[in-house]
């Protein structure tokens, strides 16, 4: 099992030692185990992140161009690919979200200023309802409802 | 008398001046039902095979010398029980570390991060004896006191994905044990050790896979101590530059 693993470049000291070493493995696992493989999709979100700032660059480009740009651009949102596109990159950003309000209570402080932080569950459960309360609201305005 | 239990340890072996690889070598020795890991280690250095080389010290989890990994989690050998494992069990080098000897690893790219954070209370003048002891109240701390129970066995490193992708990354208990002196109200060493975080390499580079917190012996929570040391130098850079444009004003 460990020798299968990857000969990596990790912690080595700037200065070698007098004593030769065997270069250091990466862990057993890695990266399909456990907490690795949201350590991957987190990552792999990079391209989504890439990708849509581009498509916001091009819509802010139509806007400039003028209403048949626009108008172009709409039209091209209607291509499966692009909502195939859309449904995979959403169903990232709320994996994205609900994952950080789950790890949310562990990057505060015990206490803001004088006092003592609210309870992990209240946290956890206050930026969720928000998230889906926003997203619902998001949703509602785009689809023409009000 | 009823036969002893047996168990088959298989352990990485290299020898520098031998071996150009780890190689891997079993020993089937006689356990019993309380022993450690550690315990079987030494079975096997004292009456099986001299030259095993592995590193233990207190065996009950306090200096943090015994880390390596077991049937591929990195694990204290000295807390770990035998038993929680089959008839084979495989232990392993610390991963993310160069191997000196057999399950000995180069510690001294961990010394030299842990040295980068200085991990020790700074403090701009130091305060005369007759200026009387620097109080501390058990609320503030409270604030650190989760950090400060890193015991640098290095499990942490071990686990992290960010380690094994980043060679220059300071790692978890390094940041965890800068971020532990930054909340001690007696120290003045924030700046100094901020800098620190924010290079690349530093804190910004934790993705959060949290596995550093999973195998923890201690219950530090790293990867909660680096999102803490995030925030705070987020604020730290964003209040350096309002403060410096109000001065020019």
């Amino acid at each position: 099992m460990s020798h299968a693993r990857p000969v990596i470049d990790a912690m080595k000291p700037t200065k070698p030692g007098a004593t030769r070493t065997a270069p250091p493995r990466a862990p057993d696992g890695f990266p399909s185990r456990g907490n690795y493989r949201g350590y991957l999709a987190f990552g792999f979100g990079g391209f989504f992140l890439f990708t849509l700032s581009l498509l916001v660059l091009r819509s802010v480009w139509a806007i400039g161009t003028g209403e048949a740009a626009w108008n172009r651009l709409q039209a091209g949102f209607q291509n499966p690919l692009y909502v195939i596109y859309h449904a995979i990159a959403f169903l990232w950003l709320s994996w994205f979200i609900l994952r950080l309000f789950r790890l949310f209570p562990a990057t505060q402080p015990k206490r803001f200023g004088p006092f003592q932080r609210p309870p992990d569950a209240v946290m956890v459960a206050g930026l969720s309802g928000a998230f889906v309360v926003v997203t619902l609201a998001l949703a509602t305005i785009l689809w023409g409802a009000v | 008398m009823a036969d002893k239990q047996k168990k088959t340890i298989v352990v990485t072996r290299f020898d520098p001046d031998k071996d150009e690889a780890p190689r891997q070598q079993r020993y089937e020795i006689p356990v019993e039902p309380d022993w450690k890991v550690l315990d079987a280690l030494n079975y096997i250095k004292d009456h099986v095979d001299g030259t095993l080389s592995h590193r233990w010290s207190c065996r009950m989890a306090v200096c943090g010398s015994c880390g390596m990994n077991v049937d591929g989690t990195p694990k204290l050998t000295c807390k770990d029980a035998l038993a929680d494992y089959g008839d084979s069990v495989e232990v392993t080098p610390l991963a993310n570390f160069p191997v000196v000897r057999d399950l000995v690893v180069d510690i001294e790219g961990f010394m030299e991060r842990l040295q980068k954070v200085k991990p020790f209370i700074l403090r701009a003048k130091e305060l005369a004896v007759e200026d009387g002891p620097t109080r501390q109240s058990p609320v503030e701390l409270d604030d650190f006191r989760q950090f400060s129970m890193c015991i640098n066995c290095m499990l942490c490193y071990a686990a992290c994905p960010v380690t094994t992708n980043e060679p220059d990354f300071l790692g978890p208990a390094a940041i965890a044990l800068g971020h532990r002196y930054n909340l001690d109200t007696r120290d003045q060493g924030q700046a100094e050790r901020n800098q620190v975080f924010r290079e690349d390499g530093g804190v910004f580079a934790c993705s959060y896979a949290g596995e550093c917190s999973e195998v923890c012996p201690k219950h530090v929570d790293p990867s909660g101590a680096i999102q803490q040391a995030k925030m705070a130098n987020v604020i730290d850079w964003v209040t350096g530059l309002v403060l410096r444009r109000g001065d020019a004003g």
